[in-house]
């Protein structure tokens, strides 16, 4: 009863599927803000939002395929924009198969949301949501979107209720005779995009209150422990239990189960990727092994007793390649069962003793209760019986199979770095393993050419040997996932955010697909950091950064601190603690510029679009997550650049600098029509090299709020780091010139120059003031916005 | 060579139509034959001087030279001026729009090499451009040591570095303008 009076809840016993809501909760929610104008808004709510992105940003397309096979009218040949038999174009061919990608990773988001809801309620009961003194704004997606302030867990089961159906709705849009403009296909990724990212905020303060994770109660925020990360941080002295995906639960229930049973001192809690960052938000104890790049040549290097798989992320082969290292496997959700047989109902010593027998390679386990407890002793007795085994090449074996090599550059063709594995392995041969050894960090691990070598090279094996001292020395350290930044951090920072005297907020998210290794995930914190942006890192690129170190042997971690403030490098946490940098940007817009937040996506976005220097970097952009990631990104008016395999998501959001029409926006002050420079220039990019890729981000950094000591701020970074990484002065640099303030300071003189013999503008030497030239004057009180409605004196 | 050639990056096969491949001297003869060129030169071709200075003689006939990535770094070391740096991305999209001015503000160009990029990378743009460049029609090179489907000509793939540098030392000696 008192559950109905406090919350408006009422449960029937035995009807625990439904639940009654009664008036009270909207009575409660009147009271934190009036409703906007879209809660939880449908495909077509926010399409008109969606339309203006896509008129400035148009859709670019680069077809993987020139076909489409999804029924039995085709195959259809759509090259040259051709339609099929049932009339779709390709460029809109392309639209769905991003819509589908986005709905993947978005269901992947919400669908592990849904599944912690289910069973940290039932562990933990309905917990209150409470991040402490300094996080007021406990969610901003949620309340953006859906006009809801949770306060209980529970409260997201409405959430989930919503996300659900508009998948579905959005699911269907792709059936034959559906959608059919690549626009509406876009309005509607960018829907998904949105969703994914409630999902992820979601599934992350489902899983922060029911584990105490960090937040702004003591020893979190800017405080959270460093933790160690690296290949070479196994102590396999101990019995190693390797966790790898996103869901915690079962690995939290391991290391709640070395605890109780006293073992806590005998075993090594290792992870990769997702599972990895929140497990040691949970635990500091535990350890970060790898990203998901380094999967296959983690569990190849025979390191873990035992092995224990939730969901994505995970390799298909998991079983294949732990059994041949003796590592057993325990599967834990129904998603990812990899054809084990389901053990839940067994006692736990039964299990143990057909994993330790190896009677069966793994099982699944859908408790997590009993995953910990069958992890912890497999991994105990599996210890002393393969610490007797030798797992990884010796010497003479290394030697025999780079001799086997015939250079016949199979290998090259089926990876999809094209790497010369040939010819490292001829110089191997012949004594000299660097090539080889150099290879170990620019390889995706994903074992293609392994199975095409003519000589069954076990080439993953060979790099890894050669590469052996190393990895040994593999060891760094890494902030836990510190969660949402705090309101207090946002006081502190919206107005030199806005008014660009710190020159961004840049993002590394994301998968470790990357062009050349883990290195560049550094470098780009490090450039940034050292240059006054905030770094917030999540997922792969959070880890992958970690693994390299300055001169003084210091990890950027170590070298600059974790507040949300300039030159902070913040690891956020997991991908689904990635809706936290979301958030951030709405707290701005919410708590610095006191915009309505509840139910206001649409202004939201556009505020963000004109004035938050915000730009998320997903250099090694892979799964479908990261596609529906970066598409949330997008619609909330944050720019994107992604590593060069992000072509292949087929879909870019490019701007096109030199045509004007693109560029024209209202003056909210009294709807004049302004044409702006191009900032943001594009919303989803891709890059060669991550030399290019520094001065294009801090480029996309530019917005049409700027002051003009923020934009000369900006326009510093982007000059230098273009001179610094491609040899010369940017093209369109002037572009951003609205005024001489607005150059970076120690240059005027010599750009106030170029501008007059180059671009032809007017220059006032004596004032040092640029009379005639730029495309629009410096006005510190313009208010930019592209929504009419916004528009205050007509 | 094999005799049905087969993508760099193996399962690269995009569809109906795929690139065919030519030898340098045809490189050359559809190049010369062009009206207006674009060589787009990429990162890659920053692994050895011998590339950057093969572009700059294509440049120095007359041949407009965009570069992407890196490279712009290469041509400026070199001192070289009559090149300008594009993000790969955005030089496609606007190549796919007619009614873009060119490199030189002179119009769309009419045949784009491409020449030092990354593969992958030149491979999806090379597909945007054969599905939608097509009115007026954009004629693809690819100069590469990759067989790419998705170009409209292209060398085959070619293991000898050596071999390769001969062939892009015999299009630079064949182009006329
Ligand atoms: S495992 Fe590494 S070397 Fe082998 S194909 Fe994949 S990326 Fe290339
Ligand atoms: S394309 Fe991606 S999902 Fe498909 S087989 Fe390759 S790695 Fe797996
Ligand atoms: S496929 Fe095997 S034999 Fe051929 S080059 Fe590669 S490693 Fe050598």
């Amino acid at each position: 009863m008192e559950e109905i009076f406090k919350r408006g809840v009422l449960t029937l016993e035995g009807f625990e599927n439904v639940r009654i809501f009664i008036g009270k909760i909207e009575e409660e929610e009147e009271e934190w803000e009036p409703m906007g104008p879209t809660p939880m808004p449908a495909i077509s709510t926010i399409r008109s939002w969606d339309f203006k992105l896509l008129r400035r940003y148009k859709p670019f397309y680069a077809p993987f395929c020139d076909f489409c096979c999804l029924c039995t009218f085709g195959k259809c040949d759509l090259t040259g924009n051709k339609k099929g038999a049932c009339g779709i174009r390709m460029d809109a061919q392309q639209g769905r198969i991003v819509l589908l990608a986005c709905i993947i990773g978005c269901s992947a988001h919400c669908g592990h949301g849904r599944h912690m809801l289910h069973e940290l309620k039932r562990k933990f009961g309905d917990v209150e949501i409470d991040f402490g003194p300094e996080v007021d704004i406990e969610a901003p997606l949620t309340r953006l979107i859906c006009g809801i302030k949770p306060r209980r867990i529970s409260d997201y089961e409405r959430v989930f209720d919503y996300v659900e159906e508009e998948l579905v709705q959005l699911s269907d849009a792709l059936h034959t005779g559906q959608e059919g403009s690549y626009l509406d296909f876009e309005s509607k990724a960018l829907h998904v995009g949105m969703l994914d990212s409630l999902s992820k905020e979601a599934a992350d303060i489902i899983q922060m209150a029911a584990y105490g994770m960090p937040s702004s109660k003591e020893g979190g925020g800017p405080d959270v422990p460093l933790v160690e990360v690296g290949m070479g941080v196994a102590d396999t002295t101990k019995a190693v239990i390797l966790v790898i995906g996103h869901n915690v639960v079962p690995a939290a229930s391991i290391a709640d189960h070395m605890e109780e049973s006293g073992h806590e001192e005998e075993i090594e809690l290792v992870g990769i990727c997702c599972t990895a960052h929140d497990v040691t938000r949970y635990k500091p104890k535990a350890k970060i092994i790898s990203a998901l790049g380094r999967q296959l040549r983690v569990i190849r290097a025979g390191i873990a007793d035992v092995i224990v798989v939730d969901e994505q992320c995970i390799r298909a082969d998991v079983v294949e390649s732990a059994s041949r290292v003796h590592s057993p496997v325990i599967a834990t959700n129904e998603k990812a069962m990899h054809g084990l047989e389901d053990r839940t109902d067994d006692p736990a010593d039964e299990i143990v003793e057909d994993l330790v027998s190896e009677r069966v390679p793994g099982v699944v386990i859908l408790d997590a209760e009993k995953v910990g407890e069958v992890a912890v002793k497999t991994a105990l007795r599996m210890k002393d019986k393969r610490r007797k085994m030798r797992i990884i090449l010796s010497d003479e074996e290394f030697q025999r199979w780079v001799g086997e090599c015939i250079q016949c550059g199979s290998c090259t063709l089926a990876c999809p770095l094209g790497l010369r594995i040939g010819e490292a392995n001829a110089k191997a041969a012949s004594g000299n393993k660097e090539a080889l050894a150099s290879l170990f960090d620019i390889c995706v691990g994903c074992g293609r050419c392994e199975q095409v070598c003519k000589k069954n090279i076990p080439i993953i094996d060979v790099i890894t040997k050669a590469a052996h001292p190393q990895i040994k020395e593999e060891r760094g350290k890494i902030r836990v996932g510190r969660g949402p930044i705090w309101d207090s951090e946002i006081r502190e920072v919206g107005a030199p955010i806005v008014l660009g005297t710190i020159p961004g907020v840049i993002a590394p998210i994301g998968c470790g697909n990357y062009p050349n290794g883990t290195k560049d995930a550094w470098l780009i914190v490090e450039e940034f950091a050292s240059r006054n942006y905030i770094v917030t890192l999540t997922g792969c690129m959070a880890i992958d950064a970690a693994l390299w170190k300055d001169e003084e042997g210091k990890t950027v971690y170590e070298k600059y601190h974790g507040r949300f403030d300039a030159g902070g490098v913040l690891n956020i946490g997991s991908c689904v603690a990635n809706a936290h940098i979301h958030g951030a940007a709405i707290k701005i817009a919410a708590i610095f510029a006191r915009r309505k937040l509840r139910a206001n996506y649409e202004e939201i976005a556009d505020y963000i679009l004109n004035r938050v220097g915000a730009c998320g970097v997903a250099w090694g952009a892979m799964s479908q997550k990261a596609a529906s990631i970066a598409t949330g990104f997008n619609r909330l008016g944050v720019p994107a650049v992604v590593g060069p395999h992000g072509t292949k998501y087929r879909r870019a959001f490019l701007g096109r600098s030199d045509i004007e029409e693109d560029w024209i926006i209202f003056d909210a002050r009294d709807g004049s029509e302004v044409r702006i420079e191009p900032a943001p220039e594009h919303l989803l990019v891709a890059c060669e090299t991550v030399e290019e890729a520094l001065p294009m981000i801090a480029k996309l950094c530019f917005r049409p709020s700027d002051t003009d000591r923020g934009r000369s701020i900006k326009l510093t970074h982007y000059i230098d780091l273009h001179e610094k990484y491609l040899g010369c002065l940017p093209e369109d640099w002037w572009l951003f010139v609205r005024t001489a303030a607005d150059l970076p300071i120690a240059r005027r003189d010599e750009l106030l120059k170029r501008l007059e013999d180059e671009h032809g503008w007017v220059i006032d030497w004596k004032r040092k003031r640029i009379k005639e030239g730029p495309l629009r004057g410096y006005d510190p009180s313009f208010d930019p916005t592209n929504l009419r409605r916004l528009i205050r004196k007509k | 060579m094999r005799a049905r050639e087969v993508p760099f990056d193996i399962a690269n096969i995009p569809g109906q139509e795929t690139g065919r491949i030519v030898s340098a001297e045809v490189a050359a003869a559809l190049i010369s034959a062009s009206h207006r060129p674009l060589l787009v030169v990429g990162s890659e071709a920053m692994r050895d001087e011998f590339f950057v200075e093969k572009a700059i003689e294509m440049g120095e006939k007359g041949v407009a030279i965009a570069a992407t990535g890196k490279s712009i770094r290469g041509f400026m070391r070199k001192g070289y001026k009559k090149v300008q740096y594009f993000n790969l991305h955005d030089i496609t999209n606007r190549l796919r729009d007619p009614d873009w001015k060119g490199i030189d503000g002179n119009g769309n160009h009419d045949t784009v090499i491409f020449f030092g990029i990354l593969y992958y990378y030149a491979s999806q743009m090379l597909s945007c451009l054969k599905n939608f460049a097509l009115n007026p029609l954009i004629r693809t090179i690819s100069i590469d040591r990759y067989y790419h489907p998705n170009a409209r000509f292209t060398f085959p793939n070619i293991e000898s570095d050596e071999e390769y540098k001969k062939m892009i030392e015999k299009v630079v000696e064949l182009v006329k303008r």
